[in-house]
């Protein structure tokens, strides 16, 4: 399909005004983050600080953040291991296996994504306090493998879907034991798969507010979506360092998702059409 | 080196039957060819003696041991896939050394066996390649010397050369069978290809609709079709097969009437095209000439014969004119007849 030179100047022109709606936020809250204390509120309002300064920052990366962000980093590992790796079981047995009852089990799975966290955060709280998990690493990771796992299995299903069958069955003639076909041949080629499912469960747990919030108490366990909430006080909030905090809380995100952004795409819409 | 045995072998996929009651004894040192059309039930037969299907019933024996419950990766065997099925993410020697690897031949020696094999398929210059940068052919001499590496006991090969232009399946089927009888191991080979059944076998076995249709060497297969199916699938062009009915040894059909030698009742005649000649005296069939084609040593010549057409083989120079009314000649010694309601050969 060819398209005519005026057709592409307007859809690159929607695309630009799409940019701009999507990054604007974005960029104020750099903007703000290198803004001296009196100027976010100054009228006029600037889009770009008349002095920049990193004073914002150097105030926002006190001690708690650095335990918010080690807590986050521990919950984020954490939940992207066992999802990526209990999710590749799965899927792999959901894409390999020939029983009518896996079937019906993969209709599950994507039963499974149609709650909202809201809806189900009371029934967990509850289960975390039966079994005294509250404020505990191991009750978020808990709670965001199970929020985590179905899309991830969905994925992950997706791109071992293609994979040829017969490379399996030369292993397997090659002598090679289930497991060791999983490790040495599945594994390495579903290899794209497994880093845009990491992503997508990192993405998710990295901004993770509500159960982070609910789950936690002290500081000492807090993550980093619920520390910026420190800056936000009874007297007023600090936008300053709220949005420096923002930014260095965005920035690891951002940075994997650059890097591994390819395999990320390809992993949504992997199996979305016939090979 | 093994001999392999098949006993009322069957395979169903729910209510379809992929293979009824095949039985079935192969040689050691032995090429076997399974030849068919699509959904014959050639793959499938293989599939089972490597393990990749469970049979539905019977037995499969390799070496005189029953393997039914023996899994694939201790059948030791080796298998050629449609696909390759090479290993993408491994260069060609990891590729070729992966069954030693797994067999925990000391790195070494595996090294050592690799290249020896590959130095048999012309590869071994290539062996830090992925097989992404080879050829078709390249990877087709790769998976070759992957199965060669270990010197299993059978090598069962999936249409090995289907996906390769005419001009390399025919160096390839010649490299093939070279191999083949220099390391004298049994082989299974499921081909649709007539031609490769031909030139490869020792012996061939057809299949049609999940049942031997025919067992035999090629030039037996070639001489004596079991019955019209397999007159029809072997031979190019096939052998023609023209209906008609025997009455007191004369043969009448649309194209005319002929002495032959046959007991009375509906029969279909099979003639190959080089067992035509054109005459211009006394003719076995008239017809018109529906189309000449020129295939450098000879020309054959589609003759229209009622509603069907005869091919006959001739002299390059014998090519005619559309339209041209033409007489055939058949050479009576050479001549097959099949009863219609059957399809089966009638011993004359």
């Amino acid at each position: 399909m060819t398209q005519s030179a005026t057709t592409r100047w307007i859809l690159i022109g929607f695309q630009l005004l799409l940019a701009l709606f999507v990054l604007l936020p974005f960029f104020w809250m750099v903007s703000v983050s290198l803004k001296p204390a009196t100027e976010p509120f100054a009228i006029p309002a600037r889009l770009w600080p008349q002095a920049p300064t990193l004073e914002n920052y150097v105030t926002a990366f006190r001690p708690e953040f650095r335990t918010y962000f080690m807590n986050s980093l521990i919950v984020s590992g954490a939940s992207v291991l066992i999802t990526v790796s209990l999710g590749l079981l799965a899927a792999y047995s959901f894409t390999r296996g020939r029983l009518l009852v896996i079937t019906a089990l993969m209709g599950l799975v994507v039963l499974a994504q149609m709650f909202p966290h809201s809806a189900i955060i009371i029934p967990f709280y509850k289960l975390m306090r039966s079994v005294d998990l509250l404020n505990t690493y191991a009750s978020l990771i808990l709670a965001y493998v199970s929020v985590t796992l179905p899309v991830a299995v969905w994925m992950l299903r997706g791109f071992l879907q293609k994979l040829p069958v017969s490379l399996e069955e030369a292993a397997a003639i090659d002598g090679a034991a289930p497991l060791r076909i999983f490790w040495e041949i599945v594994v390495p080629l579903a290899r794209p798969g497994i880093i845009a499912t990491s992503v997508y469960v990192l993405i998710v747990t990295w901004q993770e507010f509500l159960f982070a919030l609910s789950f936690t108490s002290t500081k000492d366990m807090r993550t980093l979506p619920v520390g910026l909430n420190d800056f936000i006080g009874q007297y007023g909030i600090r936008y300053g360092e709220l949005m420096a905090s923002s930014v260095m809380v965005s920035v690891p995100v951002i940075a994997v998702f650059f890097f591994l952004q390819r395999y990320f795409v390809a992993g949504l819409t992997a199996g979305a059409v016939k090979g | 080196m093994a001999t392999v045995e098949l006993k009322n072998l069957r395979k169903n996929f729910g209510s379809f039957v992929a293979l009824e009651g095949l039985n079935l004894s192969i040689e050691d040192g032995e090429f076997l060819v399974l030849l068919g059309p699509s959904g014959c039930g050639k793959s499938t037969t293989m599939r089972l003696v490597a393990g990749l299907e469970d049979p539905s019933g019977g037995d499969i024996l390799i070496g005189g041991s029953r393997v039914n419950e023996i899994p694939a990766r201790d059948r030791d065997l080796a298998m050629v896939f449609q696909n390759y099925a090479l290993y993408p993410h491994m260069t060609v020697g990891e590729n070729i050394s992966y069954p030693l690897k797994i067999a925990r031949v000391p790195k070494t020696e595996r090294l050592r066996r690799a290249k020896d094999a590959a130095a048999k398929v012309e590869m071994d210059h290539l062996l830090t390649r992925r097989p992404a940068e080879l050829s078709g052919g390249q990877r087709q001499r790769v998976a070759l010397a992957r199965a060669i590496v270990r010197t299993p006991r059978l090598f069962l090969m999936d249409e090995p050369l289907s996906n390769l232009d005419a001009k390399l399946r025919t160096v390839m089927r010649a490299e093939l069978k070279h191999l083949q009888k220099e390391l004298s191991t049994t082989t299974i080979y499921v081909t649709h290809d007539q031609v490769e059944a031909m030139t490869l076998a020792d012996r061939i076995v057809i299949l049609n609709n999940a049942v031997i249709q025919q067992m035999g060497t090629p030039a037996e297969i070639y001489a004596r079709p079991a019955n019209t199916f397999v007159a029809g699938f072997i031979g190019s062009p096939p052998m023609n097969l023209i209906s008609g009915a025997v009455s007191g040894g004369m043969f009448t059909h649309k194209g005319g009437t002929m002495q032959v030698g046959t007991a009375d009742g509906a029969v279909t005649l099979g003639v190959r095209p080089e067992d035509i000649a054109l005459s211009h005296g006394d003719a076995d069939i008239m017809g018109k000439v529906y189309s000449s084609e020129l295939l450098g040593d000879c020309t054959l010549v589609n003759v229209r014969v009622g509603d069907s057409l005869v091919a006959a083989k001739v002299g390059a120079d014998e090519g005619m004119e559309m339209d041209t009314p033409v007489g055939l000649k058949l050479r009576q010694e050479r001549l097959h007849f099949f009863d219609t309601d059957s399809g089966n050969r009638r011993e004359t």
